[in-house]
């Protein structure tokens, strides 16, 4: 079964064996000794994208949707830093990808040689690991390793930094060998969390479950607040099955959206800084509140100080390092959401919460006409529910749109939204789309960008192209980076400084790639058009023109409190 | 004086695994006091050891983040008066 092999051929086998189909990459000098061997495995699907930073959203893309693994390669130098925003990206939204970048020969490093770079230290904060590949005959164990790392416990990115010279070096090759033995035992050993009990973190999962199981009895207004790791642990039977059995209401942070049914009598919404008024009151007023997969961010709390002061929180979370960081919790549940979660719902005493929902419903304000014009993002989602038939994945970049979306498209179906959460990333929409698209090849993917965000990776619509990716793409296009703009008119005595944003014409741009491209000025287009465009067999563009200073609303100013919405414009000036 | 607690970190004798503890540190931007390496009775494990000018919610905060590098073995965190002896590994 051995056989000698390069290092080349050791990538591509290793990748292969683990199950991987497709890679998405930008060839360069170091990393040639690959690109050549890839000729030879072609079961591995290369995309080639227009930039490495596409490369790594796709393949984080690629990681959200399937829950596998997601893999990009670069060359050293200049390719390799073109990954750390989507590395980051990833990093931050604990998704599964590795990345590996040639790297200058040996003998060259350290010299400040063509095109080298230190994309190990570079990366070292935002990988959950990373290597440089010292010889050969490391490199299978250092793969398979690397594939183990990005997925065990919480995800997380991983890169591989391999010197040209050991890509073109030889070795005896095993198939299917396991990761280097002690590497994977200290590996299992450092992820197994800290053994120390600290304040509110209950010594077993039993003692906890147990504990959150008598605050859930005694609760008059629980709260069941969903975060990303429902949906990276697949536990979604299990929080509605919690819920339905103790009557609980459910709200969902940015990345937890689609883990919980929208039209769910149960569920509430969003919480946080965009956040519908109702739910940030029902957070206020919660006496208890469980935290399933989920950090606490700041855009969810507004300022800890003022976060549900009445209530005690209960926190599942698989990272042990996640309880407690940002909020004090009263008892703190290291562990798996869908395991610990299920286990939660055998115990708890049945029960019902009539009476704080009817409350939480009293919170429930109209919403306020905020648009002028026809063509309201709510109109405009409302089509792609119908076009779609709820039953697409939508992948947001970042700014206004991404709120509107995430606050009025009625998701159905578990992980079909996809968001950069964490880092907030504009551009992420439109590569992160192919990868989504390569997960689910026989699922229609929506990419909806603002103006701004897709501009920057527009260049992809190229790669769709060559590599016959049908990814639809809505550009909500205001002539503002709007989410900036809207800060300004807030917090800023309304001066637009450099949030006015110039787009071409994105018809004419569609036409030059040589895809469908449409322009929806009025509500009455948007059936005819959507659905077009939805129905298209390959990559297509439709560009909503909406409001120009439309605003989300409600938002609570950075660091403010959940109990101090913004519901209106303030008075400035300029009006 | 703001608290003071003691910190130590088994690791693997690795450059990563070493940057990577120290990188954590700067990173969650907490007052270091000293800092020290030494070597262990074992083969191939380091001491790290940081005395932190935090209080101790802060420093278990940080102490978690180090059980998620590969190639930490253990972290024992401490009010620093009785953390001054080795780590028994
Ligand atoms: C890469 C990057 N640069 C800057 C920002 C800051 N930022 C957040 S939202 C936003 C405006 C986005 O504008 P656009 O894409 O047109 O979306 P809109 O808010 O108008 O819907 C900006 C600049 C960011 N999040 N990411
Ligand atoms: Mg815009």
């Amino acid at each position: 079964m051995t056989e000698t092999l390069t290092g080349a051929q050791i990538l591509c086998r290793t990748l292969l064996e683990a199950g991987v189909d497709v890679i998405f990459g930008y060839p360069g000098g170091a990393i040639m000794p690959f690109y050549h061997a890839l000729g030879d495995h072609p079961a591995l699907r290369h995309i080639l994208v227009r930039h490495e930073q596409a490369a790594a959203h796709a393949a984080d893309g690629y990681a959200r949707a399937s829950g596998r693994v997601g893999v990009c390669v670069a060359t050293s130098g200049p390719g390799a830093t073109n990954l750390v925003t989507g590395l980051a990206t990833a990093h931050m939204d604990s998704s599964p990808v590795v990345a590996i970048t040639g790297q200058v020969p040996r003998a060259m490093i350290g010299r400040d040689a063509f095109q080298e770079t230190d994309i190990v230290g570079i990366t070292l904060p935002i990988t959950k690991q990373n290597y440089l590949v010292q010889d050969v005959t490391e490199l299978a164990g250092v793969v398979r390793e690397a594939l183990a790392v990005a997925q065990q416990g919480r995800p997380g990115p991983v890169l591989i930094d391999v010197p040209k010279d050991v890509q073109n070096q030889k070795t005896t090759y095993t198939p299917g060998a396991a990761a280097r033995a002690t590497l994977r035992d200290k590996n299992t050993q450092s992820l197994r969390g800290a053994p120390a009990a600290a304040p509110g973190v209950s010594a077993s999962v039993e003692d906890g479950v147990r504990e959150a199981a008598r605050l859930i009895a005694a609760a008059e207004r629980p709260l069941i607040m969903v975060g990303h790791g429902v949906i990276i642990g697949n536990a979604y039977a299990e929080v509605r099955a919690l819920a339905e059995k103790t009557g609980i209401p459910v709200i969902t942070t940015l990345l937890g959206i689609s883990a919980f049914p929208d039209g769910h009598p149960l569920f509430l919404g969003m919480p946080g800084m965009h956040g519908e008024v109702r739910v940030n009151r029902a957070i206020q007023h919660a006496d208890l509140i469980v935290g399933i997969g989920l950090r606490f961010d700041d855009r969810v709390t507004g300022n800890t100080a003022g976060f549900a002061p009445r209530a005690r929180i209960v926190h599942i979370d698989l990272d042990r390092a996640e309880i407690g960081k940002n909020v004090p919790v009263t008892v703190g549940i290291v562990g798996d959401a869908r395991d610990v979660t299920h286990r939660l719902a055998a115990v708890v005493q049945p029960r019902t919460c009539e009476r704080w929902l009817a409350e939480i419903h009293d919170f429930t304000r109209p919403r306020a006409a905020a648009f002028r014009g026809d063509l309201a993002p709510e109109t405009i989602l409302a089509s792609l529910y119908q076009a779609t038939e709820g039953r697409c994945t939508i992948v947001t970049d970042v700014g206004q749109h991404q709120m509107w979306v995430a606050k009025l498209y009625p998701y159905r179906e578990p992980n079909s939204h996809i968001t950069s959460g964490g880092l907030g990333t504009m551009g992420f929409a439109v590569p992160a789309a192919m990868g989504v698209h390569l997960a689910r090849p026989g699922e229609t993917v929506w990419a909806i960008s603002g103006d701004g965000g897709f501009q920057m990776n527009m260049a992809e619509i190229a790669t769709m192209v060559q590599e016959r990716l049908p990814v639809k793409m809505a550009i909500f296009n205001n002539g503002y980076l709007g989410m900036v703009r809207q800060w300004q008119q807030f917090f800023h005595g309304k001066r637009y400084s450099c949030t006015p944003i110039w787009s071409p014409d994105y018809v004419k741009l569609a036409e030059a790639y040589g895809i469908p491209g449409w322009r929806v000025k009025e509500a009455a287009e948007l059936p005819d058009v959507v659905a077009q465009a939805n129905d298209y067999s390959g990559p297509a563009l439709v560009e909503f023109v909406i409001e120009q200073e439309a605003n989300v609303y409600p938002m609570i100013p950075p660091g403010g409190s959940l109990s101090e919405p913004i519901e209106t414009a303030p008075a400035s000036a300029g009006d | 004086m703001p608290d003071s607690h003691t910190v130590a970190v088994l690791l693997d004798d690795a450059l990563l695994t070493l940057n990577r503890a120290v990188g954590v540190l700067r990173r969650r931007n907490v007052p270091i006091e000293r800092v020290a390496l030494r070597p262990t009775a074992t083969a191939g494990v380091s001491q790290l050891t940081f005395i932190l000018k935090a209080d101790a919610a802060t420093a278990d905060r940080v102490a978690q983040q180090f059980h998620k590098i590969v190639g930490v073995r253990d972290v024992v965190l401490a009010a620093t008066e009785e953390s001054t002896r080795e780590v028994q590994s």
